[in-house]
């Protein structure tokens, strides 16, 4: 039988095509297109993407993908950052290592977030992958200072060491003389989350001196202000750096060689860190300042002027965070000092005060919205909120890809008019077309999530708290967001209804988090018996689901899509309904 | 409110529910006024209920429901979490320390008033559950996570399969012994688990003769 010209090409040559192709929803669907296609792809994928850890098994990852170079894997739902899901819910990666150990001899890169690593796991990938060149552990929790030695050790290629935000048990800096004094390929080391008061200064100078081709070093709180010029005069090439505790007794000379090894690191883009800032040390960056691009200041207690100070010699900068000491008047002054602005974060120097520390208002966004053209990330903790401000917010910035409002009393309405703030944010999902992800807060009825259903079409994460009134509302979300993959929802009266109705579109997304809401026992049976490929777990530490009857609302429920079935690593607490459970009539 | 299962499934869905709108007149328009809960339009259809689903139906003695915003504070099913030290667990959602026992550093965990989302804290004094376990012998060290221990015998089990001690005989011939925290070195049978976990500082497996 003739074969049609598609298929005539040698594997070689697609293989090569396809080479160019580095997207996974490409890839994807290129393997959909024939068999052949699909046989091709399959065995030259370098580079895997598994946004949940649980939605398929090693096993079945390793048998379609032979050869994988890079994986990266998520665990946790989004929520425990913040506590709500309990300590031991899962999220393992051994099974993973283990697996990978025996099919991936060459895998280069491992990167994870929200997953348990214990020192075991780096042992593992340290002794089992001969080109190791990437770890990034992204609020990744389990391992010790112990695990990192044991990688620095034996990682010849190591390039890049990401720790960020991640739980280790620290130490002390001894892990970093576990780097030979023959390694120099680091490229990247981000440890600025290792909590001890040692690490040892040597070793890290002597990493960094010889580590020619660093770009990135975030170092930790324990590595003190005056051991700062002497880093940063080794690696002169940074280009992004993050300080350790950058307060001490003002000393000129401290000062001044300080100063001399922020201008001569031309190349440097980003800086992070200032733990306990002293101001007057501040302005020895300001020879850099105005070519840094990325600015974290989120452990900047400063007050408002001085943070002006030093933002008013930035002008190139994209992207800021901030504690609210900025201000209205401090956002106000960053809005026309920093015209190339595209995602700014301000967080709550107060979270769990009752009354306001700071005069930070709605006001503040509202003048970077108008100012700033390009914005397209925001994350804004503040007290009150308008319809108004939302509105006009929407109208300037309809580039807004991610907009992430707290307001932190629960359900507060607009300070202006007492009404909801629906319409507010019912503007912000139509004007900004690209949003794709959304954090919601303040007072809100159904109404917010009629517009969300309506509007928000390419909407991939919504966030909701003390939110509706009804099923309704989660409803509206579910069945008019077309390209939602993740739901997350706290303390809502979203109940059965809404849920099993729109069952199967729950099929289509990542995951759904429901915690304090009204869904029964029953529904989360009914819909684990009815979706066989769906995990519904029911999370409760209060003791098993089925003591209680069907009708009684569950404590936290995820909902995941999930090729692998349900999972065996669940602790106590946690009960999956899979097709065996039986549906009581009380 | 009426609603069909999978309005926009290809397929036909595998159940069809319904319920019944608790009050039909409309949305008195405007916010903040009084709110009724709207019935669904007219794409819905009322479908076969199984006998299962009526443990589902929304419960019509709570018409109050959607009537003032406000109001959902009374309600049960949005009641919200208290957790008594804290207030709101989880709220507002800025990354919270973990709170795991402390093993290594007697230092306290710096309890600073920013907690920034997106940077993990520097200040966080060693705060896991890992202790240090020696095998008699063997000079390297080994980890362990105590948290997910409550008692010997599982504490045991980890630590045999932890140093490939597989042989029954072998097993039997190990104590487990414990350094408290004024350097004593004292034998984990002769104290209640909860003393062990208080008090330990690093394990030790000795042979048994040797004790």
């Amino acid at each position: 039988m003739q074969k049609k010209v598609a298929c005539s090409f040698p594997d070689e040559v697609l293989e090569h095509v396809f080479s160019f192709i580095q997207s996974d929803k490409d890839r994807n669907a290129v393997s959909m297109v024939c068999k052949s296609w699909y046989e091709i792809e399959r065995w030259c994928r370098r580079k895997i993407f598994i946004g949940n850890c649980y939605a398929v098994s090693p096993r079945m990852v390793i048998r379609r993908f032979p050869k994988v170079r890079s994986i990266e894997l998520k665990g946790k739902p989004h929520f425990a950052d913040f506590n709500l899901v309990p300590d031991g819910w899962g999220g393992y990666v051994l099974p993973w290592i283990a697996e990978m150990a025996g099919a991936y001899p060459w895998l280069e890169e491992i990167r994870l977030k929200r997953m348990v690593v214990t020192d075991e796991c780096l042992e593992l990938i340290a002794k089992s992958f001969k080109n190791f060149k990437v770890l990034v552990l992204f609020s990744c929790e389990g391992f010790s200072t112990d695990g990192l030695a044991a990688i620095a050790a034996s990682c010849m290629n190591l390039r890049e060491l990401d720790l960020r935000d991640s739980d280790v048990d620290d130490l002390g800096g001894h892990w970093l003389s576990h780097f030979p004094e023959t390694y120099t390929s680091l490229v990247s080391l981000n440890s600025s989350c290792l909590g001890s008061d040692e690490v040892s200064l040597s070793a890290l100078e002597r990493l960094v001196g010889r580590c020619t081709n660093l770009r990135t070093l975030r170092l930790n709180r324990a590595v003190p202000l005056d051991k700062i010029a002497n880093i940063l005069g080794r690696a002169p090439q940074l280009v992004d750096f993050g300080t350790g505790t950058y307060g001490a007794d003002l000393q000129s000379d401290v000062f001044s060689s300080l100063a001399g090894a922020f201008s001569s690191c031309k190349e440097l883009r980003s800086l992070s860190g200032f733990w306990d800032v002293v101001p007057a040390y501040l302005p020895a960056i300001y020879p850099v300042c105005s070519r840094l691009t990325s600015l974290n200041l989120s452990y900047v207690t400063i007050q408002s002027p001085d943070l002006v100070k030093l933002l008013r010699h930035c002008p190139s900068l994209q992207r800021l965070l901030v504690l609210d000491y900025i201000e209205d008047s401090g956002l106000e002054a960053l809005s026309s000092s920093c015209k190339d602005l595209q995602e700014l974060r301000v967080f709550p120097s107060d979270p769990f005060g009752e009354e306001p520390n700071v005069s930070l208002t709605e006001q503040g966004l509202v003048s970077v919205c108008l100012a700033c053209p390009k914005l397209q990330s925001v994350l804004y903790f503040c007290r009150r909120m308008s319809n108004v401000a939302l509105v006009t917010i929407a109208q300037n910035c309809p580039n807004l890809t991610r907009f992430r409002l707290c307001i932190i009393e629960p359900r507060t309405a607009d300070f202006l008019t007492l009404e909801p703030l629906d319409v507010g944010f019912g503007a912000i999902v139509e004007h900004c077309k690209d949003l794709r992800r959304l954090s919601l807060s303040g007072l809100l009825t159904d109404r917010v999530f009629e517009y969300i259903g309506r509007y928000a079409k390419k909407l991939e994460m919504l966030s909701v708290a003390f939110a509706g009134e009804s099923d309704l509302g989660l409803h509206h979300v579910l069945s008019g967001c077309e390209s939602l993959r993740k739901l997350e929802i706290r303390d809502c009266p979203f109940g059965d209804k809404a849920l099993l109705a729109n069952a199967a579109k729950l099929e289509t997304m990542r995951s759904l988090w429901m915690s304090s809401c009204a869904v029964s026992f029953g529904a989360c049976k009914l819909l684990g018996q009815k979706m066989p490929r769906l995990n519904v777990e029911v999370i409760d530490e209060s003791g098993p689901p089925d003591s209680r009857p069907d009708s009684c609302p569950v404590d936290k429920l995820y909902i995941y899509r999930s090729v692998a079935g349900p999972r065996f690593d669940m602790p106590p607490f946690v009960w999956t309904m899979d097709e065996d459970s039986a549906l009581q009539v009380s | 409110m009426e609603l069909q299962l999978g309005l926009a499934l290809p397929t036909p869905p595998p159940f069809d529910t319904n319920g019944s709108c608790s009050s039909s007149s409309s949305s008195s328009g405007g916010g903040g006024g009084t709110k009724k809960r709207r019935c669904f339009d007219a794409e819905s259809r009322v479908g076969v209920v199984p006998k299962t689903l009526h443990l589902l139906v929304w419960n019509t003695d709570r018409s109050d429901d959607g009537d003032e915003p406000r109001d959902l504070d009374d309600n049960s099913f949005s009641s919200v979490v208290l957790n008594e030290e804290e207030g709101l667990v989880g709220w507002p959602p800025v990354k919270a320390w973990r709170k795991k026992p402390r093993r290594h550093n007697g230092r306290p965990n710096n309890n600073r008033t920013a907690a920034p989302m997106n940077s993990c804290g520097g200040c966080r004094a060693s705060n896991s559950t890992y202790v240090k376990v020696k095998l008699e012998g063997n000079a390297i060290a080994r980890k362990i996570d105590l948290s997910v221990h409550h008692s010997f015998e599982s504490l045991t089990a980890t630590l045999m399969t932890m140093f490939d001690i597989s042989d029954e005989h072998q097993q039997k011939s190990f104590k487990l012994a414990y350094q408290d925290r004024d350097g004593d070195w004292l034998l984990a049978e002769d104290v209640p688990w909860r003393t062990f976990i208080r008090s330990l500082k690093c394990i030790k497996l000795i042979r048994s003769r040797s004790c």
